[in-house]
Parts: structure tokens; C-alpha cells; sequence
């Protein structure tokens, strides 16, 4: 039973963390029952903006611990071709899914027969958390990946795991502090 | 190679496995707008289902990784699979639950809304990992097998269906324990 012992004890913290963060975002959506019920399309693509959101900072951790190891990029906090290569590549990936998210959801709410209330300036508020979320992510990141890679350490094992979680957490909070903003 | 990639080439194979995963996520939205919002308990349910699709995150994902990386370095066998899955099982009933405990806390505290018993908010998540998972594990443990025997890597295709899949499933399987425990 090495195998199940090796796989429980590497997992169950980062597990039991995550699933806390998990929490505390259903305590934000919960404790916003009004926005819940006012824009109901939220609901529907929540999931998705939390998965867009985690899906890119996992491509984005993977890419730097990558580019560290290979010595494409310094350890020191600079600017260089390839991280701006990145930056752009998972900019207009991140856009255009948001993009395939909204037709899609709203294609889904219209035939579902959910209420999509003032659709463009969701969509606008949508763009906003999206954006933020991405430049914040990927400077947290790439600050992270170098210290936690000059300590000898894979910055993957522990920001993947770290990064989805704070995704699930940061969207839905973003999402209704813009919609009080705007709204 | 990674570290030569465009970004034209980034766009490129990234794009297609996030569209994959937003169809499955959009009908996992579809079955929390249109069959969880009508519950007289939604305010704790809502609690609830970020941490389980976190959870089915943070277990399935590395599943799949895992019985990828068996396959891949040849030592995927018998005892291997009957480990990682029993594995992947009591790590998800260990966290569902924790899940179960911290909701009864944050209820008691913030939510304060006495309409599901304490019993039941530990019951939901266990119940709803449960059902997933016996989804979950023979879908991924046969793509993963396919994958490699077609000489693909299991890696790059595997967890994009699978991730659209799970969080369908983890949606639908927290609604069907709610009619099970018969949850207002």
C-alpha cells in the first residue's frame, strides 16, 4: 500500500485547503443572494469563468517552471521576449474563450429561458474581472515561479494546485464587487 | 518546443481544450440555474458547490495525471490502479466530509438558515463525490487507456474532456443527492 500512502499524504493538504477557499467563495455567493437572483445568468457561466480562469494560470505556471528549468528566462524579475510572447499568446487565448463563454452561455440562457438583465454591461463586467484577473495572476506568477524556483524547489507542485484554488475564489468575488460598481 | 512557442502557436493549442471545457461548464451552470436555484435551501446549497468542483479539481485532476504518468513510464498495473483509485476515494471522503463540517460552521454563523440539518450538510457532499467519482474514474481510466493505446498523449487530451465531464457530472450528482436525502 505504498503507492495509496505516497498519493494521501502528498494530496490531502493542498486538498483540504482548496476545498476551504471553495467555501469561502460559496460564502460570498451566498451572502449576495440579491445579485444571485437579479442576474441569474451568473449562475449559469460561473463555472466556466472559474475553470477559464484556473485552466490559463495552469497553462501559465507549467510554461514558466518550464522556461526557468530550461533557462529561457533569468530567475530575476525582468522583462524578456518570451514572457511578453506569453503574456500576449494567453491574453488572446483567455479573450477569445471569453468570448466563446459568452456566445455560448448566452446562446444557452436564450434557449433555457434564463433572464439575461442588461446583457451588455455583463458582458462588460465579464471583460473587467477577466482582465484583472489575468494581469494579477500572471504577475503573482511569475514572481512566485522565480523565488519559489531560487529556492530549488518545482514551482508547479506547489502553484498549480494553489493558483486553481485562488481562481475559484477570486472570480466570484471580482465578479459581484464589479457588479455593485457598476450596477 | 514549449519554450519556442509563438504566440499564434499558444493560441492555437490551448483555445480548442478551453472551448471543450466551457461547453461542459456551461451545462453545469445550466443545471445550477435551473434545478438548484429553485430549492427553498439555496442559500447553503450555493455554499457548497464551489468547494465541489474544487474538490473535483483538485482529486480527479491529478487522477488522471497520475494514471497517465503509470501508463507513460510503463508501470501501470493491477496494483497500481487498485491503489490510485482507492486512494483518490478516501482522500474525496476525508475532504467531502471537511466540506460537510465547515458548511454546518458557516451556517451556524454567517448563513444562519436552520432548514437543513446538520446531518444532511455532511451527507450532501460525501454523497455527491461519491456518485461523481464512480463516473468519473471509469471514464478517465478508459480515455487515459485509449489515448495511449492510439499513441496520443493522454496528458494533452485526456484532461479537457475530462475536466467538461466532471464538472457536468458534479453538478448533476449534487442535485440527484439532494432528491436522495430529500433536501427542501
Amino acid at each position: 500500500m505504498e503507492y495509496f500512502k505516497k498519493i494521501f499524504k502528498e494530496s490531502i493538504i493542498i486538498v483540504i485547503i482548496s476545498s476551504f477557499m471553495g467555501l469561502i467563495s460559496g460564502t460570498v455567493l451566498s451572502s449576495n443572494e440579491r445579485i444571485l437572483y437579479s442576474f441569474p445568468i451568473i449562475l449559469l457561466i460561473l463555472p466556466s469563468l472559474n475553470s477559464l480562469i484556473g485552466d490559463i494560470s495552469t497553462v501559465l505556471s507549467s510554461r514558466l517552471t518550464s522556461h526557468l528549468y530550461i533557462g529561457i528566462i533569468p530567475p530575476k524579475i525582468q522583462k524578456s521576449d518570451r514572457l511578453k510572447e506569453d503574456f500576449y499568446g494567453l491574453l488572446i487565448t483567455i479573450l477569445l474563450s471569453l468570448i466563446a463563454l459568452i456566445v455560448l452561455g448566452y446562446s444557452m440562457g436564450i434557449a433555457t429561458g434564463i433572464e439575461i438583465v442588461n446583457p451588455v454591461l455583463i458582458i462588460i463586467i465579464l471583460l473587467f474581472t477577466i482582465l484583472l484577473l489575468f494581469v494579477s495572476m500572471f504577475i503573482f506568477l511569475f514572481i512566485s515561479a522565480i523565488f519559489i524556483f531560487k529556492q530549488g524547489k518545482d514551482p508547479n507542485n506547489f502553484l498549480i494546485p494553489f493558483v486553481t484554488s485562488l481562481a475559484d475564489f477570486l472570480t466570484p468575488l471580482f465578479l459581484i464587487i464589479f457588479i455593485q460598481i457598476f450596477i | 518546443m514549449e519554450s519556442q512557442d509563438t504566440k499564434g502557436k499558444i493560441v492555437k493549442e490551448s483555445l480548442p481544450s478551453e472551448i471543450i471545457s466551457i461547453v461542459g461548464d456551461i451545462l453545469a451552470g445550466i443545471v445550477l440555474s435551473l434545478l438548484i436555484v429553485p430549492f427553498e435551501s439555496f442559500l447553503i446549497l450555493i455554499l457548497i458547490v464551489p468547494a465541489l468542483l474544487s474538490l473535483r479539481g483538485n482529486i480527479s485532476g491529478p487522477y488522471i495525471a497520475r494514471t497517465s504518468k503509470d501508463l507513460i513510464i510503463g508501470e501501470f498495473n493491477r496494483k497500481s490502479l487498485i491503489e490510485n483509485i482507492l486512494a483518490t476515494y478516501v482522500l474525496s471522503i476525508v475532504t467531502a466530509f471537511i466540506i460537510g463540517v465547515f458548511s454546518i460552521v458557516l451556517n451556524i454563523f454567517l448563513i444562519k438558515i436552520p432548514i437543513v440539518s446538520n446531518i444532511m450538510l455532511i451527507e450532501i457532499p460525501i454523497i455527491t463525490i461519491l456518485i461523481t467519482l464512480s463516473i468519473s474514474i471509469p471514464c478517465s481510466t478508459g480515455l487515459n487507456y485509449l489515448a495511449f493505446k492510439y499513441g496520443l498523449n493522454p496528458n494533452n487530451v485526456v484532461n479537457p474532456i475530462m475536466t467538461a465531464i466532471d464538472d457536468f457530472f458534479t453538478v448533476i450528482s449534487f442535485y440527484l443527492s439532494l432528491i436522495m436525502l430529500g433536501v427542501p
